[in-house]
């Protein structure tokens, strides 16, 4: 596997002249600046670098609009004055008091997290504002009746800080430290976007729901995002706190706000390299324009507004020389269109006797238990029991309406059910998180389609994987063999799922955008991805829905091959009856929520409430 | 209980305090409903975008600043060196008149250049563009006008006699009462406007489903422009109203207003006007008997603490609906 920068595959040796030469920089660049000022300047542009990437955890990876983002930076700084200051005499040496500030912040983070989890969209982004601005109220009032913050003054004159012998004071020194530790940040950044953590947040910015529904326990990854940005932060922090020998309130208001978005916005959001020369641009930037300095923060206002009208990329999104080349092998070289319509299943074993069908002695599967869903007087699911024995294809049927897919919904765990039970190979799994039904072994897909959409194909699968890996940070962030073990699964596991697809999802298609594919591919892909968490058991919504005969009948024995040849049981939602015919062992009908039919396709089909629910009753 | 917190609060003056907080209640009504009122006037300028965008109009807080500052140009335009030119009540309803107009114009023109070319974007991206509006409109109103306040001269405005008047026990100040008054016509020609009119026909249902609004014939980006004309010019009337009751204005007041005008948006459920008009007028009332118990400091804290209450437990509000997420 090559190493990736902003989507260029970069080669080992590449990549390791790639470092060197950072590294010389940063060595030279601190004694090339003319003057302290410049070396301030300098040292400044480093601390707004780790500021961007931690805000880039939360609002680029995660899409999480932060905005109290800003008074993790403050916390940071101000706990860097409460232990190395003569304010409360606590005199902690500096490689204790970083990371102790930068934890102590993660935990801050962690607990705005869990308060305002349930938020989406605007309304955490003006909760968060509010707990910025209640930050701000604190630092400025918590001065009496015990002066605790130093009030409007803040705190100032603190200890010398030393690592390992090494005093820190000239701003050289400085610039070292923090360009070191912006170092770490980056390629921090980098390590976790290529991880089961990234993936995750990913799918959580496409999608919240989808991501749930193939395993992401996204609860606990927004946590997760939080806290990566404060501990960034609070780290930023504890640095700038050091590096100005003093902490006041106005250092972390709504506009230091505003100026680390405008660096994560004019970078892209989630572009690692991007974000960096953000931050760095908008340090540098302003010195050169100072004499219109009163300008600057309209001018960022003005940044806002342009670039998410023209480009919300971002300034480095999406150029086309630090994109992969999607190079399109379907095209010959005259540029004549070879698309692949060749059979991606294996015909002759499907010829093949079938394994397995329908028998009363299977161990059952899946078994609903008089299952009632009432939202609020309608009663869309109405006691309904069913019974799914292994290696079996149940289709449901039943006209719009009938409750199809909020079975499904109630069967993964979207919905908890008002009443009734639920059992999967014999545990009751009534009441649990969508990832936590992916994750004993029952995978979906959408009616709707749902899709990571700005996902590759191969990223779109791997997410399926997160709920069988287990990497914690800290494994990711220093590549332990545990990590890269999972990693090298996650990549074996979603090829093979997407290749029993053929070429229609595979080769060049790994890396295209999941957007980009044709409709049917996309519910191939919504297919790929449901079995790539392992499951043993697929619900499939409407699998055939908006796909032409041909591909229709490919879909139809391509399920078939899923239960004969791979063992899966499935349960599918089909409108196409003759899908439903060459497909199903049993068919269920549903009408108002009700069962009203059990049994084979023709005794369903010939059922005469069946034909009522479908057709009207005839008018005597 | 009451009597706890006070006497921790403030020992000093722990002795008739239950009495004391009696005698100050029709007081405090009386600046809980004022604050209500204009709470309210912002909030259903948010709840009107939000109604028919879904998106939080973050700049809302900044045009009712600038509302403020246009009713403080108008004054000292109007007030001349021995007093107003004109008769008190024209030169009030002139400052209303004109702040509204060109609060007016900004919120149509903060929506042509900042959120139409958004309309088919990510939510996201539309927030990030009215955080921009906000920075810009506060930053450019600080260069121009400079950090320090601006005051209104109610002093030469009004005649001492007419400010305060006293009813039993309770003093009530006129500019109190214009307040209210004020806001409570404000709201009743908005309610009408919804209600009988066509336009307000129009807006409902474009507020509805904006798409099947469209189908019908509706001009929605019509709509759309009146939706922001009307919100903005009442939170153009708020700006100046709060600027002659507090005789102050500046670059900064438009945050923390737009802060409390959207979370009494919230607690009357967005989206929903008659929601922002009585949240307005909850979150005015608490706030005037919160400042009874706590530290006046710590004032805006409870505005905040009830937004987070209301949006982590209620967060279609008080008088919303809940609204399951379709799958």
């Amino acid at each position: 596997m090559r190493p990736e920068i902003a989507g260029i595959a970069w080669s080992q040796r590449q990549k390791a002249m790639g470092f060197v030469l950072i590294g010389i920089t940063l060595v030279i660049v601190p004694h090339l600046m003319p003057n302290n000022y410049w070396l301030r300047i300098y040292g400044m542009t480093g601390i707004y670098v780790m500021l961007a990437l931690g805000l880039n955890v939360v609002a680029g990876f995660a899409g999480l609009l932060d905005l109290a983002y800003v008074a993790f930076f403050g916390i940071g700084g101000y706990l860097f004055a409460f232990f190395s200051s003569h304010h409360f005499d606590i005199h902690l040496p500096f490689p204790l008091v970083l990371p102790l500030s930068a934890l102590v912040t993660m935990g801050f983070g962690f607990a705005l997290g869990a308060v305002s989890l349930r938020l989406k969209g605007d309304y955490l982004a003006i909760v968060t504002l509010a707990f910025a601005q209640i930050f701000k109220l604190l630092l400025f009032n918590l001065d009496r009746p015990v002066n605790i913050t130093g009030g409007v003054n803040g705190i100032f004159n603190f200890d010398p800080i030393e690592i390992f012998g090494f005093k820190i004071v000239s701003p050289i020194a400085y610039s070292y430290l923090i360009w070191f530790l912006a170092l770490v940040v980056i390629i921090g950044s980098f390590r976790i976007k290529r991880s089961r953590f990234g993936r995750g947040w990913e799918a959580i910015r496409e999608d919240e729901l989808a991501a749930e529904a193939m395993g992401v326990n996204t609860t606990r990854m927004k946590l997760w995002a939080f806290a990566g940005g404060a501990f960034i932060a609070g780290a930023s922090g504890t640095l700038f706190a050091s590096f100005q020998d003093s902490v006041f309130p106005n250092s972390f208001d709504f506009q230091q706000l505003v100026v680390i978005y405008c660096m994560v916005i004019l970078g892209g959001m989630g572009n690692i390299v991007g974000v960096t020369l953000g931050a760095i641009l908008l340090s540098i930037l302003p010195e050169f324009l100072r004499e219109y300095g009163a300008y600057r923060m309209m001018f960022y206002g003005l940044i806002l507004i342009v670039l998410m009208a023209l480009r919300p990329q971002g300034l480095l999104g999406e150029i086309g020389f630090l994109t992969k080349k999607m190079k399109r092998p379907d095209k010959d070289e005259t540029g004549v269109l070879k698309a692949s319509t060749d059979l991606y299943y294996d015909v002759d074993s499907m010829k093949a006797p079938r394994k397995a069908g329908y028998s009363i002695d299977r161990r059952p599967i899946l078994e609903l238990n008089n299952v009632t869903m009432n939202f609020g007087g309608l009663v869309a699911v109405d006691h309904l029991s069913l019974t799914l024995r292994e290696r079996e294809i149940l289709s449901v049927i039943g006209p719009n309406g009938a409750g199809k897919t909020t079975a499904f919904n109630l069967i993964s765990g979207i919905y908890p059910p008002t009443s009734g039970k639920v059992l999967f190979e014999g545990t009751n799994i009534t009441g649990l998180k969508p990832h936590q039904v992916v994750e004993i072994g029952i995978a979906r897909t959408f009616q709707n389609l749902r899709l990571f959409n700005k996902m590759s194909v191969l990223d779109n699968a791997k997410v399926s994987q997160f709920c069988r890996t287990k990497s914690g940070p800290l494994s990711i962030l220093l590549r332990l063999p545990r990590h890269r073990t999972e990693e090298r699964e996650t990549e074996k596991v979603a090829k093979e799922m997407l290749s029993l697809f053929g070429a229609r999802l595979t080769g060049y298609r790994f890396d295209q955008g999941a957007m980009f594919l044709s409709y049917a591919n996309r519910r191939r892909l919504e297919i790929a991805r449901a079995m790539s968490t392992n499951a043993k058991l697929l619900m499939l919504d409407e699998p055939s829905a908006g796909m032409n005969p041909q591909e229709t009948v490919e879909i139809t024995e391509f399920i078939k091959a899923l239960r004969d040849i791979y063992g899966y049981t499935i349960l599918v939602i089909e409108h196409k009856l003759n899908v439903v015919k060459t497909i199903s062992d049993r068919v269920i009908a549903l009408d108002y929520g009700r069962k009203i039919a059990e049994g084979s396709y023709e005794e369903v089909a010939s059922n005469k409430q069946v034909i009522e629910a479908y057709l009207g009753r005839k008018k005597n | 209980m009451i009597h706890g917190i006070r006497t921790f609060l403030y020992p000093a003056c722990s002795g008739n305090d239950m009495d004391f907080y009696l005698q100050q209640l029709p007081q405090q009504l009386v600046n809980g409903l004022t604050l209500g009122g204009v709470y309210a006037l912002i909030a259903i300028g948010y709840t009107m975008v939000y109604g028919i965008l879904s998106m939080l109009n973050f700049a809302h807080g900044e045009i009712y600043m600038i509302g403020g500052f246009v009713g403080w140009w108008v004054l000292h335009l109007l007030i001349g060196e021995s007093g107003p030119v004109l008769h008190v009540s024209l030169v009030i309803s002139l400052m209303l008149i004109i702040a509204m107009g060109m609060t007016g114009l900004l919120g149509i023109a903060v929506e042509r250049f900042a959120y139409r070319p958004l309309r088919k974007a990510p939510r996201m991206n539309l927030l990030l563009s009215a955080l921009g509006v906000s920075i810009f409109l506060q930053n450019l109103v600080l260069h121009h006008q400079g950090a320090k306040a601006r005051f209104f001269l109610v002093s030469s405005l009004i005649p001492e006699s007419l400010r305060l008047f006293q009813v039993g026990e309770v003093v009530f100040s006129f500019m109190r009462i214009l307040v209210i008054v004020v806001a409570f016509l404000l709201m009743t020609g908005l309610t009408f406007m919804i209600k009988r009119t066509k336009v307000g026909k129009a807006m409902r249902a474009t507020a509805q489903d904006i798409e099947a609004a469209s189908f019908m014939g509706i001009d929605v980006d019509r709509m759309i422009v009146f939706v922001f004309l009307i919100g903005s010019a009442l939170g153009g009337a708020a700006g100046t109203l709060v600027g002659l009751l507090f005789t102050q204005v500046d670059y900064y007041v438009g945050f923390q207003a737009g802060l409390k005008g959207f979370t009494a948006a919230v607690l009357g459920g967005i989206g929903n006007i008659y929601g922002a008009m009585f949240g307005g007028i909850l979150l005015g009332l608490l706030e005037s008997i919160a400042t009874t118990f706590f530290p006046a400091t710590y004032k805006d804290v409870v505005a905040f603490v009830v937004l987070i209450l209301v949006l982590i437990f209620r967060p279609w509000g008080l008088m919303g609906e809940k609204v399951p997420e379709k799958v």
